[in-house]
């Protein structure tokens, strides 16, 4: 929510939206009477200081009644959204509730309805349910039904396919339940979201109806009866058509405005990275190491209050290279990564000796260009990747379009043939899809083609796999390996799987508690490792060898605090050759033979250790 | 102690058009207190035939029965199921606690009981924690515990530590294996992962393109492999190890 304040748009359709929620409940009971004073000495006046907007045919003050209409108004809208939502809910979690063959009966019965237009469902209910108050928002409230519902039904759909309700399924948890407690809180999001706009829709087509004389009777009046009272005198004093036909428009803008100021709050600021980290600029100390090199990180660290989870990382990456990082989870990976692109959040800080990218220096801001151009990110949960709200299409068509001030049709065909590149089938239709209607596979495809849409020398990808079934995890890591193949493109890929980064990468970064332990080719991996931590991550991982009456060989204690270090080599209490020295002096990463290692007991082989 | 057992098992997925038949006339039996890994690469229909096994996808041809007897759907269900990833099989807006309890039959104290629970996967004092507070092996260990939390005879574990950190994973595997033992389950260990499914197993069935290729003690399996794809998967494992 405070993301939404902050931005102007956000912040100015919350204020408006707060200031006739608040009419809506004063001014009834401030104005009632002056908005319902009779003065036939007054009849269809043109506005003057006394009555700002004119009288009506019986001299009443139309500002007062614009004013007091406010209630009606927006209280009619409220309830036909509830209605709405309501039976929209109804009808799309029944499907989940009744079983599939009930299900996709009452599911094709809300395909037809979407279909029609919504005031065109509108009217066709007004006639239906009579003229009047009660029958207009029957009406509206049945029109606003087929599209909640099949919003609910598609986001149900998604987290019941989650392995959670799964579970809770399996042991024996009831429909009712399940819905309630696993999957409804899970969807809560984007439905607010959407009943928000909607009760801006509502409001509009509320106002609509009342001006057709479908709606509200007198002597109740909302907005819509006062416009359609004082367009009969237009000609004479446009103001009196011209006052409640402003409340309403502005009112449904506020609604629409702000529903999709949290849209955006909730699903796309993550992705832009509005970082606002602050960069220190550490002084150059050592010269240029490597000018071939694309991307170049010295002695990079990154640090919050009380911590610094990333203590002088160095690290070079030429033109097609593939690195990986592997370490358990809090070794500093994720944020290494993220300081690459920039995109450590506040209270964060980055430093660097150096850290440069093409040529560019990421710590002086050159990198907005870069982003989302010539370096692309490809995070571990596709599904917060992406906002819940916006198709596919139009959320990678929108970098293209951001960056590359691409006309909007250019950058959606250049959107469908980055779909038609990471190999996801049929993908104009997929273009028109939202988040929720695409797999986790297709999900992280669809944020590799994102990646794509400019072109990129480096895509950093963290844990790209680990959300992912097994079946698909493959498929997506063929997919960036052919990528680097076919455009020379850099990978930088963050995993806790050893294993996967051994296929993936030529070399192989093993971080500790913020710092890099090893780097070696991924190739000797197996025989030519020699930090006790390397060896230890590869011996917890069973081979063909393994003795199957020992427990598996586990690596002793938790991993590091980087809030909490201790003095000497922070994997030191786990570790087997550990002595005095090491307890008290941290060592250095020290090159040898086109590998690094930092270790006072590089040198001892591993069968002392095992 | 149960039984578990698949006769002529498929499952057909799609309609007309395109239909794929994910398991195709499966038969495997995973005798009563002893566990059987099934190893398979990616796709080859594992996890549809573990699914299949606790009713969330539909047989197509087949059954499955412990004892002899059907699956029971409700009630007590002796046959409880662990899923892979452990970030999407909690529920994120519920405690360690509430998830773990919701599983625990009626009529028990379920306070002490998920106590005891927590206690068993090595995990005490996680009660009112979200899933967000743990690392990736501990909602294991969570998911280990609700699995549990019925009192089950059989257990399915499928690809239980193909998304933990390696580190992670030996102490997982140790966990499963000392639960065997106490408990005396029967289990059905799932992974594509050779030298996991050795590791733990009593027998290993080897599944491809929905089929069971072959079944057999582990060590006969390993030592002297039928099945051409076998072989193929015995190679490319040992040139993985050192
Ligand atoms: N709901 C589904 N609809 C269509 N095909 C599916 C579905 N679930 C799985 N499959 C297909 O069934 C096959 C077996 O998948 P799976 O059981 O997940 O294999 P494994 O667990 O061995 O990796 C795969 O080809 C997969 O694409
Ligand atoms: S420096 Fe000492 S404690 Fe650290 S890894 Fe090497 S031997 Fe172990
Ligand atoms: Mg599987």
């Amino acid at each position: 929510m405070g993301r939404v304040l902050r931005t102007p748009l956000g912040a100015a359709a919350a204020g408006t939206v707060a200031v006739v929620l608040l009419l809506a409940v004063l001014a009834p009971v401030l104005w009632t009477d002056a908005a319902n004073a009779v003065d036939t000495g007054q009849i269809q006046q043109g506005a003057s200081a006394d009555h700002w907007a004119g009288t009506d045919s019986l001299g009443r003050d139309i500002f007062f009644r614009v004013l007091v209409a406010t209630r009606l108004s927006v209280q009619l809208a409220l309830l036909a959204t509830a209605l709405g939502v309501a039976v929209g809910l109804l009808l799309g979690t029944a499907p989940l509730l009744l079983g599939a063959r009930a299900g996709r009966v009452i599911t094709a019965a809300v395909h037809i309805a979407v279909a029609f237009p919504g005031l065109l469902l509108a009217l066709f209910f007004a006639v239906i349910f009579g003229v009047g108050t009660t029958g207009g928002l029957l009406a509206i409230g049945f029109a606003l039904a087929p599209g909640f519902a099949r919003l609910t039904h598609t986001m149900v759909a998604g987290v019941a396919g989650l392995d959670y309700v799964a579970a809770a399924r399996i042991a024996g948890v009831g429909r009712l339940r399940v819905l309630f407690r696993h999957v409804l809180p899970n969807v809560a999001e984007p439905l607010v979201v959407n009943a928000t706009v909607a009760a801006g829709n509502a409001l509009l087509a509320f106002a609509g109806l009342s001006f057709l004389g479908l709606g509200v009777q007198p002597p109740d009046y909302d907005w819509g009866r006062l416009l359609g009272e004082g367009l009969g005198a237009i000609y004479l004093h446009p103001e009196a058509a011209l006052a409640p036909g402003v409340a309403v428009v502005v009112a449904g803008l506020a609604f629409n405005l702000f529903g999709e100021a949290i849209a955006k709050g909730v699903g796309l600021e993550r992705r832009l990275g509005t970082s606002t980290s602050r960069f220190r600029r550490r002084p150059r100390v050592a010269p240029d190491p490597d000018d071939s090199a694309m991307l170049v990180v010295e002695n990079l660290s990154v640090g919050f209050p009380g911590t610094t989870p990333v203590r002088g990382v160095s690290f070079s990456m030429r033109r097609g290279d593939a690195v990986g990082i592997v370490g358990e989870s809090g070794s500093g990976k994720s944020l290494t990564a993220l300081a690459v692109s920039r995109l450590v959040e506040e209270p964060g800080i980055v430093e660097a000796e150096r850290l440069s990218f093409l040529g560019a220096d990421l710590r002086a801001g050159e990198h907005r260009r870069l982003l989302g151009t010539s370096l692309a990110m490809v995070f571990q949960d596709p599904m917060t990747s992406f906002n819940p709200t916006m198709r596919i299409g139009r959320q990678l068509s929108e970098v293209a379009r951001h960056h590359e001030g691409m006309d909007r049709r250019a950058a959606m065909a250049r959107a469908v043939d980055r779909l038609a590149a990471v190999r996801l089938s049929d993908p104009e239709r997929r273009a028109r899809q939202y988040p929720h209607e695409f797999s986790g596979g297709m999900r992280q495809r669809a944020m590799i083609g994102m990646g794509l849409m400019g072109k990129p020398a480096l895509i950093v990808a963290d844990e790209p796999t680990t959300a992912l079934d097994v079946t698909v995890q493959r498929q997506v890591l063929e997919l960036l390996a052919s990528i680097r193949a076919a455009d020379d493109v850099a990978i930088l890929l963050i995993s806790h799987d050893i294993t996967v980064v051994e296929q993936v990468c030529d070399r192989v970064l093993v971080m500790y508690a913020g710092r890099i332990v090893e780097d070696l080719p991924a190739a000797e991996l197996r025989t030519g490792a020699r930090h006790p931590y390397t060896k230890a991550l590869l011996a917890a991982v069973p081979d063909m060898t393994t003795d199957r009456e020992l427990p598996l060989t586990v690596i002793p204690g938790r991993p590091a605090d980087p809030a909490n270090l201790p003095p000497g080599c922070a994997f030191a209490p786990r570790c087997p050759l550990a002595d005095a020295r090491c307890a008290t002096e941290d060592p250095e990463l020290v090159e040898n033979a086109g590998a690094r290692v930092a270790c006072w007991h590089a040198d001892v082989p591993a069968e002392v250790i095992s | 102690m149960r039984e578990l057992r698949f006769d002529g098992v498929s499952v057909r997925f799609g309609s007309r058009g395109h239909r794929v038949t994910a398991v195709d006339g499966v038969d495997l039996t995973v005798p009563a207190g002893s566990v059987v890994g099934l190893v398979g690469e990616s796709g080859s229909g594992k996890s549809t035939l573990a699914r299949a096994a606790v009713g969330l996808v539909p047989l197509s041809a087949g059954r499955v029965t412990l004892d002899g007897a059907p699956v029971p759907t409700r009630g007590r269900r002796p046959l409880q199921m662990v899923f892979q990833d452990p970030y999407s099989s909690l529920n994120p807006r519920m405690t360690i606690g509430a998830t773990i309890a919701e599983a625990v039959p009626r009529g028990t104290d379920r306070r002490a009981e998920v106590a005891r629970l927590l206690a068993l996967v090595d995990l005490p004092d996680r009660m009112t924690r979200y899933p967000a507070e743990l690392s990736g092996g501990q909602r294991q260990r969570v998911a280990i515990a609700r699995a549990l939390a019925g009192r089950p005879e059989v257990l399915i574990a499928d690809e239980i530590t193909s998304a933990l950190d390696v580190s992670i994973q030996g102490a997982v595997l140790n966990l499963i294996r000392d639960l065997q033992r106490t408990l005396d389950l029967t289990i059905l260990f799932i992974s594509h992962d050779l030298a996991v499914v050795r590791y733990v197993s009593d027998t290993i069935a080897v599944m491809y393109r929905g089929r069971i290729v072959e079944h057999g003690p582990a060590d006969t399996v390993l030592a002297d492999p039928q099945d051409p794809y076998t072989r193929e998967l015995l190679a490319s494992t040992e040139g993985r190890s050192r």
